[in-house]
């Protein structure tokens, strides 16, 4: 084996102490590759792939990167194969990684049911395209019912992250592997073909998360009665009782794990809610309105679930109109319209196909709303 | 559930020790019994039982994580080959075992199957053909041999509108990644032994890493074939042997 | 489990051995090569038609707890404990033992 020369102080393989002078050094990165060094920096221990524009930098870079680390990659046949390594290998307590695009998570739906009823931890990455069926490889939003409701059957639910920065995804990788660990589920992270395949100055900031106890795990049962990792309970009594105790989980992680932010809230008429690359848009479209006079704010949900109802409805008393914006034809719409119980007018302006909103779209639908709801036109006197 | 040994008695043959003490649910003369017996007793004499992490499929096995005393990973249908891989690919100390049925293996899982013997992966496969669908009532398998009636070829299979019956693991044997490939049958004491051995060489060769290995037990279904067990062992021994013949399949090991 | 038995006989010869000692003790029982668990059995009938020796039946009148026939051994002395029930048999209801040799005669 032929020694490869280490890496050049700008190479973000190279390893950065904590304390050491390149902490902290940005670096430009392309956002597949970006989360796929924070998951090995994470401690991932397995990673499992197939390739599917526009996530393909991310199984390359682990095809790469994880035997340097002597740890397993596979290509498997198919998102299915990938999914399923992940449930297996998740299944002795590893800390296991898949990512794909919009129709591979398609064909990872029936694992999502099997791991969330397995209560096996498992990160899976979706970098979402133009959907539905092949669809395109631009950047959409359109898998958020997928993600927050759909997948596969059953009574379940799956914490789902979305970032809005490359350097959010990093970080946001580390805090998927402890709540999936913490709460034994699988974790979706939310993310688009925009954020996949940009390329953003980054700091080199990553975090391992400690490893806790499995004593579930199956490892192979010397010195202790043998281990089953299921989720077929053919007594009606018995599924009832799990899914009582998957519910509980659920509300626990509905009680803590809530995350969103705001900007400009504070004299806000009106608030877009968006997500990921839409909430780039509308940071765009907020300064533009502003300099017209409109006071906007943006609401930005980074769990999509557990939803921040209750911030969101906190929030309505002091604003006269919401508008969503999304890579999509209205899915998220139908979350915020639940958590407002119809206190404000809600509209929507999205973009399908692979087609992103442009500011001044979301600037006309901000003036639309603004008229609806009868916004006095201010000028920013202060 | 037990019987009495009596003091100084040698015991030749008994029940092993990697069988839980629950009787199987399986019915009266069904070959899994004699298969999972046979798993038992190759672990155990390969002391393989403490570090062994197997997956179970989905059919009428999937309750063998009741009968063997083993850690098992339940997968979903058709997907033990590659819940297997992710369990071997982190776990490389363990000794991976799959058991799949004829649907889990022949008809959902061709994909997860087909590449796991690709890429030679270190895990031993047990695949029982029965040539039916047992768990859901009797249906076609992959398997179902040409004339056979079942509950979804009523009137027997007929090449012209089911296709044939697939022999998966001359398929398998193909792959360079397929160390050993064997068939055996539960059809008699006899052919038990050579499956029991089959086994063996199963096991070993997934110690000695040399690659995939699978083992096809063709095997009795007397409800589904809608015989009595002693009669469904006959249609085992005449009819289904000559289909899908017992034997070494193709071992690469052999100098 | 296979739990072995608290009290033994003495001898696990065939049944009508001598009694050396003269003390009038009863014949120890006959050595059973193939002692079966009654209530594993699901009387599917394959150990019976598996049997060279043809010495073992299903025992209609009786029913195990799981509410089969269960098998029953007809003519223990002509057991060779080749064991072919017990290897076809699904459930693990037999224990074949081996057959003592018989004691050495003493010379007189």
């Amino acid at each position: 084996m032929t020694t490869r020369p280490a890496p050049a102080a700008s190479d973000p393989r190279r390893p950065v102490a904590p304390g050491s002078p390149h902490r902290g050094r940005r670096v430009l990165m392309k956002g597949n590759e970006a989360m796929a060094e924070a998951a090995i920096r994470a401690g991932c221990d397995a990673y499992f792939g197939y390739p599917i524009t526009p996530q393909a930098e991310l199984l390359e870079w682990m095809a790469r990167r994880m035997p340097e680390e002597g740890r397993p990659f596979v290509q498997a046949e198919s998102e299915l194969g990938a999914i399923n390594m992940a449930l297996g290998a998740a299944a002795t307590g590893a800390r296991v990684l898949v990512s794909s695009s919009s129709p591979g998570m398609s064909l990872m739906a029936e694992a999502m049911s099997y791991m969330a009823a397995s209560e096996l931890p498992v990160v899976v990455i979706n970098v979402m395209r133009g959907g539905p069926g092949l669809g395109s490889i631009g950047p959409s939003q359109s898998d958020y019912f997928q993600a927050t409701k759909g997948h596969g059957h059953g009574d379940y639910r799956v914490p789902v992250l979305a970032p809005a920065s490359i350097g959010e995804a990093m970080a946001l990788t580390a805090d998927a592997f402890e709540l999936a660990e913490r709460y034994r589920t699988p974790v979706i992270i939310l993310t688009d073909g925009i954020l996949g395949q940009a390329m953003e100055p980054v700091e080199l900031i990553f975090r391992e998360p400690p490893r806790i106890d499995a004593p579930w795990a199956t490892t192979g049962a010397a010195g202790r009665p043998p281990r089953v990792v299921r989720s077929l309970h053919l007594k009606s009594e018995d599924l009832e009782a799990h899914n009582r105790h998957l519910q509980a989980k659920y509300a626990a992680i509905t009680d803590r794990e809530v995350r969103h932010e705001t900007e400009h809230l504070e004299d806000a008429d009106l608030v877009i809610v968006a997500y990921g690359t839409a909430a780039r848009v509308a940071r765009t479209a907020i300064a533009r309105a502003r300099d017209a006079g409109l006071r906007a704010g943006l609401f930005r949900p980074v769990t999509l679930w557990p939803f921040p109802s209750s911030a969101l409805r906190d929030l309505a008393a002091r604003v006269a109109g919401v508008l969503v914006v999304e890579l999509s034809a209205g899915q998220m719409v139908e979350d915020v319209r639940l958590a407002l119980e119809g206190r404000v007018p809600v509209a929507f302006t999205g973009r399908t196909g692979g087609m992103v909103p442009s500011p001044g779209e979301v600037v006309a639908a901000l003036r639309d709303l603004a008229t609806t709801a009868a916004v006095p036109d201010g000028r920013p006197e202060r | 559930m037990s019987v009495a040994i009596p003091e100084g008695a040698r015991v030749i043959f008994g029940r092993p020790e990697l069988l839980t003490d629950r009787t199987n649910s399986y019915c009266p003369g069904c070959g899994h019994g004699v298969v999972h017996r046979l798993i038992a007793e190759v672990l155990g004499e390969l002391g393989l039982g403490p570090r062994t992490i197997a997956v179970a499929p989905v059919g009428c096995a999937v309750f063998a994580y009741d009968y063997l005393g083993l850690d098992f990973v339940e997968a979903p249908h058709g997907r033990a080959p590659a819940v297997a891989t992710g369990i071997r690919r982190v776990r490389p100390d363990a000794f991976v075992l799959t058991y799949q049925g004829d649907g889990d293996l022949a008809a959902i899982g061709t994909g997860e199957i087909v590449h796991a013997a690709a890429r030679g992966e270190l895990i031993t496969a047990v695949f029982v053909n029965n040539g039916i669908y047992g768990m859901t009532g009797g249906q076609m398998a992959p398997t179902t041999l040409l004339g056979q009636r079942t509950t979804s070829s009523p009137r027997g299979r007929d090449a012209a509108f089911h296709g044939y019956p697939i022999p998966m693991t001359e398929m398998l044997a193909v792959l360079p990644g397929v160390a050993y490939a064997a068939r055996g049958s539960v059809a008699d004491a006899v052919s038990i032994g050579r499956t029991k051995r089959y086994l063996q060489r199963a096991c070993e060769i997934q110690l000695e890493g040399r690659g995939f290995a699978i083992v096809e037990v063709i095997s009795n279904c007397p409800v589904g074939w809608g015989m009595t067990p002693v009669e469904s062992i006959e249609r085992l021994k005449e009819v289904v042997a000559l289909e899908y013949r017992p034997g070494v399949i193709i071992d690469r090991t052999e100098p | 489990m296979i739990a072995v038995a608290e009290s033994a006989p003495d001898d696990l010869s065939l049944g009508g051995a001598a009694d050396p000692a003269g003390a009038g003790r009863a014949a120890p029982a006959p050595f059973q090569p193939v002692l079966i668990d009654v209530d594993r059995c699901k009387g599917c009938g394959l150990c019976v038609a598996a049997c060279p020796k043809g010495i073992l039946d299903l025992d209609d009148s009786r029913v195990n707890v799981q509410g089969y026939h269960p098998v029953r051994i007809t003519n223990p002395d002509a057991c060779t404990s080749d064991a072919h029930c017990a290897r076809v048999c699904p459930d693990c209801v037999f224990t074949i033992l081996a057959r003592p040799k018989p004691p050495r005669a003493v010379p007189a």
